[in-house]
């Protein structure tokens, strides 16, 4: 009983690293816009339904990373138009504001952190393509953007139209 | 304490309520085009004998469903946005109590005041952004597609702001209201993003207004631009010049054209805020420039028209 305690502590102590290795690999992924975002069809009022796709050496990490993507995306990447959808640019579009903003966007972009509460898989089946060493998810996910437009005025990121009269 | 408490209250409330800028005002129309492809055209006499064709808002409103709800759906994006735009049904529907006094006015020969209802319209409203709107379904067999194009529209300088347009994906069920929907959902934040940039350059570099300088025929100051005034033998026209590139943003404006009878300014940039950090609209700069001309050494009465948030006439020699 003992030595199954201790093997399965070594594989806990093994795996753990290793998981959190691609986690953080996944964030730092997302940090360098290493992830694609393509429309997915006209979202209801005030949501924006994307397509993304990120990579992870994990395909659980990826999948994952894709609700937080998603929410990276529309501010700071925006999407182009195809198939009768409507290209929109990102929410932020100022260069550096994401620099300006570290602190502000380092606990928004935290696990389950603010970023969570504007997304929201929709049902859609997940796609997992083996791209060399490592795997290609895509998930199509429904973004708040008008909640998310709006805690960002809030914040002091973006300006509101009717700010300044 | 309190009595003091409430002093500086009152003017830290009154300081920030001066620094905010003024706010445009925008206001959704059908565009002409759409109103002539509906139908929705009337005819009035343009004054030499010909009937020229304008809009009918009124029977649009009344009677194009689709029209209605892409007004409303736009108005209530706008307003989710934190600007609420004017309503143009309800602008129509104070028109027509205008117009009804109006018709009671008659000069002695009996002769009726002259308003064409565009005119009427936007001194009415007061829009300073027009918001057209356009759309148009294009039926293959049993596809349709909707093409739309939303564009705003700076009703004194007449620039375009900037627009969104698109098609929409061939659909078999849904009917007009609904492609419509969809479609200014799908570009309203395109529509947004043009408005924030024009916004923002609002703010860098000042409001862009225009400015017209007449003068009063046979007037009892006996000027016109041409007059020598001031100690140096300045033109008038030199003077206003000299003016207008001391008082705008970056000294920039352009002069469309003039004569000894007027001069018309374009893209004249004014500062959001006078020198007491009051916000400033055309009028506030136009009673500026009014009230230089009218001091020594000029002495020039002035009479200043306003023609809404971005354009002001100065008609000079009399009042």
């Amino acid at each position: 009983m003992k030595r199954t305690i201790l093997l399965f502590a070594l594989a806990m102590l093994i795996a753990m690293p290793i998981f959190a290795g691609a986690k953080k690999k996944a964030e730092k992924d997302t940090e360098h816009f290493r992830y694609e975002i393509e429309c997915a069809g006209n979202g209801t009022q005030g949501t924006y339904l994307v397509k993304v796709w990120s990579y992870s050496k994990r395909p659980k990490v990826a999948a994952e990373q894709c609700m937080k993507n998603a929410v990276h995306g529309i501010i700071f990447k925006g999407y182009t138009g195809d198939n009768g959808c409507v290209a929109q640019r990102p929410l932020a579009p100022q260069p550096g504001v994401e620099m300006e903003y570290e602190e502000y966007f380092k606990a928004f972009f935290s696990d389950k952190g603010e970023y969570y509460k504007y997304v929201s898989l929709t049902g859609a089946t997940q796609e997992i393509v083996k791209v060399g060493k490592e795997y290609k998810v895509g998930i199509v996910v429904s973004v708040q953007k008008d909640e998310l437009r709006k805690a960002l005025e809030q914040a002091g990121v973006i300006r509101g139209l009717g700010s300044g009269f | 304490m309190k009595k003091y408490i409430l002093l500086i209250a009152c003017v830290v409330c009154s300081l920030m309520a001066s620094a905010q800028a003024k706010k445009p005002t925008l206001m959704v129309m059908p565009s002409d085009a759409w109103c002539y492809q509906n139908g929705f055209m009337k005819e009035i006499p343009d004054g030499e004998g010909h009937a020229k064709q304008i809009p009918d808002y009124e029977e649009a409103l009344r009677t194009s469903m689709d029209l209605k709800l892409a007004i409303a759906k736009i108005n209530d994006l706008m307003a989710e946005r934190g600007f609420p735009l004017k309503d143009l049904e309800q602008q129509v529907k104070l028109i027509q109590q205008q117009t009804a006094e109006q018709n009671l006015v008659t000069s002695k020969s009996g002769n009726e005041m002259a308003e064409s209802p565009i005119d009427n319209l936007l001194r009415v409203a007061k829009a300073d952004i027009i918001i057209e709107l356009t759309w148009d379904i294009k039926e293959q067999g049993p596809k349709r597609t909707l093409s739309y194009i939303l564009e705003g529209k700076d009703s004194y300088t007449g620039k375009s702001i900037g627009g969104s347009n698109g098609t929409s994906s061939p659909s078999f069920s849904a009917d007009v209201s609904v492609l419509l929907e969809e479609a200014v959902v799908a570009h309203i934040d395109n529509f947004n993003n043009r408005l924030q940039s024009y916004f923002d350059d609002l703010f860098a570099n000042g409001r862009e207004v225009a400015l017209e300088i007449r003068v009063f025929a046979d007037n009892a100051a006996g000027i016109d631009m041409e007059s020598e005034v001031g100690p140096n033998g300045d033109e008038l026209a030199e003077v206003i010049d000299a003016w207008m590139a001391e008082n705008t943003v970056q000294g920039r404006f352009s002069k469309l054209g003039s004569s000894e009878n007027y001069i018309a300014y374009e893209q004249v940039r004014i500062p959001l805020y006078n020198a007491k950090g009051v916000a400033m609209d055309t009028e506030a700069y136009a009673r500026q420039l009014r009230n230089f001309l009218r001091k020594e050494p000029y002495n020039i009465p002035v009479k200043v028209l306003n023609r809404g948030l971005g354009k002001c006439i100065l008609v000079l020699g009399e009042k």
